[in-house]
């Protein structure tokens, strides 16, 4: 018990009793019961009940990738309000500014290559020989929740969130409900999260229709109106203390997602079934227009993600190992794996290093391809995003903290992300063979972090 | 046969309660540092990094997402 919570118990004894909490004993409901009968009844103690204020958490982030994709600045704040009786109200914050280019699945050949912009205004053209990417990416994303969590009887947690983002081109509304179990001396935690979500999509120039063509400039006969999607997703933990220093958790989810799982700006390049080289193409004459035939891509209606999740926290003499797995598998055939690790090693009293390394790998999804044979039926579903390739990834980096003598943190993070992917041999055709098909990626992150108030 | 399975959970039963510390034994589980996510705003940016790179997501608690990035 805090000071503030024996103040507010001093402060029941002035007061009858009368401070939201149920009286022991028969005296005690006497005594209250003429207090309220003498008009003793004051807000104030409810007041002193309130065990802390705020605290804080707060971070500015810079994302980077290299050669000119993407760049986000980030501000984060998280606020946490902790009231008597474990009750806590957390708030948070994120604003991100991006910018930047992205590849956009077209296949890269020995010669330059135009599309129509995604707002269907402009045409941009690109080098021979390089992956092409769209540079009109610009957005702002803000994303807000509150999540509020208190026991439920003496051994019983229950928690209920809300969230809300907001970007130019997306809308996503979330709602989530928790509820945990300790037993065995509290040495086992069982818990059941739900969480729900609905996100709308509004593509700038108009969702366009799976598998149609990228068209010229002002042509917008295949673009449609607002997409939307739901998403449940279920996690069930359990955590377990082995002993005073190795605590261990492990957790099952599900996830499903329904609707429009496109990426509206992803396209994919018609290709000569001999020699892998996109399908010219002319535009209506006086009309910019893509220079080659390229499809929007389309993705399943569904997906279904299974994942089982294993943490450890070990404490030894003062350092903390912190390693996780994570496996996860879906019903688009994307198998992955990855394992974090951190280790925590206090530099005196107020100081801290903590180094990190995260390995991941995944497999490509069934319908993932490099590109579309012409001439040819076209598959059902079909996407060259590179997020859904065959790639390993790994981050390392670092982070240092210190606190100040008003018992604060000031932190900062440096890490490195490289991601390198590979096209299986049986998804190229012919000089795609010759040509580096899948975009790697080297991206720095930094990060400056301040907590204050706890 | 009842028996043997009965006598298999009593022993799991006992097997999993000798676990686990006793409540005066808390003092290095209860520190900040040791806590399963003991930085909640760099699991979050985290999270919201790999979600927009990498086709998996969530694990530790829910899928992440709401963003136009995946």
């Amino acid at each position: 018990m805090g000071l503030a919570a024996a103040d507010a118990a001093v402060t029941n004894n002035n007061d009858c009793g009368m401070t939201g909490k149920k009286p022991n004993t028969t005296a005690a409901a006497l005594a209250s019961a003429t207090c309220a009968l003498l008009g003793g009844i004051s807000a104030e103690p409810v007041q002193a009940q309130e065990e802390k204020d705020w605290s804080f958490d707060t971070a500015l982030l810079y994302y980077g990738e290299s050669d000119s994709r993407v760049q986000d600045i980030s501000l984060n704040v998280l606020a946490i309000r902790s009231f008597i009786d474990d009750r806590i109200l957390s708030l948070s914050l994120g604003v991100d500014t991006l910018t930047g280019a992205t590849p956009i699945g077209a296949a890269p050949f020995n010669g330059p290559q135009t599309f129509t912009s995604p707002s269907g205004a402009q045409v941009s053209t690109r080098s021979a020989n390089e992956i092409p990417l769209d540079d009109t990416f610009l957005d702002t994303r803000v994303a807000l929740a509150a999540t509020w969590q208190q026991p439920l009887g003496r051994l019983n947690t229950v928690s209920a969130g809300v969230s809300i983002s907001d970007e130019y081109d997306y809308l996503h509304l979330g709602a989530n409900f928790k509820i945990s179990w300790d037993f065995n001396k509290r040495n086992t935690t069982v818990s059941l999260g739900l969480a729900f979500a609905n996100d709308e999509f509004d593509p700038v120039g108009g969702a366009p229709t799976p598998l149609t063509p990228m068209l010229d400039v002002g042509d917008v006969s295949n673009r449609n109106g607002d997409q939307s999607k739901n998403i449940v997703d279920l996690v069930l933990g359990v955590s377990q203390v082995i002993n005073r220093n190795l605590l261990v958790q492990l957790n099952y989810s599900f996830s499903n997602a329904d609707g429009y799982l496109n990426d509206p700006y992803k396209i994919l390049s018609v290709v000569d079934s001999i020699t892998g080289d996109p399908v010219a193409r002319v535009p209506t004459p006086g009309i910019q227009g893509p220079s080659h035939e390229y499809l929007f891509e389309s993705r399943p209606g569904e997906r279904t993600k299974h994942s089982l999740f294993g943490q450890a926290k070990v404490y030894m003499n003062g350092r903390i190992l912190d390693a996780s797995y994570r496996y996860m598998t879906d019903d688009w055939d994307i198998d992955s794996h990855t394992i974090d690790l951190r280790y925590r090693w206090p530099l005196g009293d107020t100081r801290f290093i903590e180094p990190h390394v995260r390995f991941y790998t995944q497999t490509e999804a069934d319908f993932y391809r490099t590109s579309i044979i012409g001439g040819t039926a076209f598959p059902t579903n079909a996407s060259a995003d590179y997020r859904l390739g065959n790639f390993d990834a790994i981050t390392i980096g670092f982070k240092y903290g210190w606190k100040t003598e008003a018992g604060n943190q000031w932190n900062t993070r440096l890490e490195f992300y490289s991601a390198d992917g590979s096209v299986p041999g049986n998804l190229l055709v012919g000089n795609q063979a010759g040509q580096e098909m899948y975009p790697d990626l080297d991206a720095i992150i930094f990060q400056l972090g301040y907590r204050f108030g706890k | 046969m009842k028996k043997v399975f009965c006598i298999f959970a009593a022993l799991s039963i006992a097997g999993c309660s000798s676990l686990g510390v006793e409540p005066w034994e808390r003092d290095v589980l209860a520190k900040e540092e040791m806590q399963l996510i003991a930085d909640p705003l760099d699991v979050a940016i985290d999270e919201h990094i790999y979600f927009s790179k990498e086709a998996s997501s969530g694990g530790r608690g829910f899928g992440g997402g709401g963003c136009g990035c995946n």
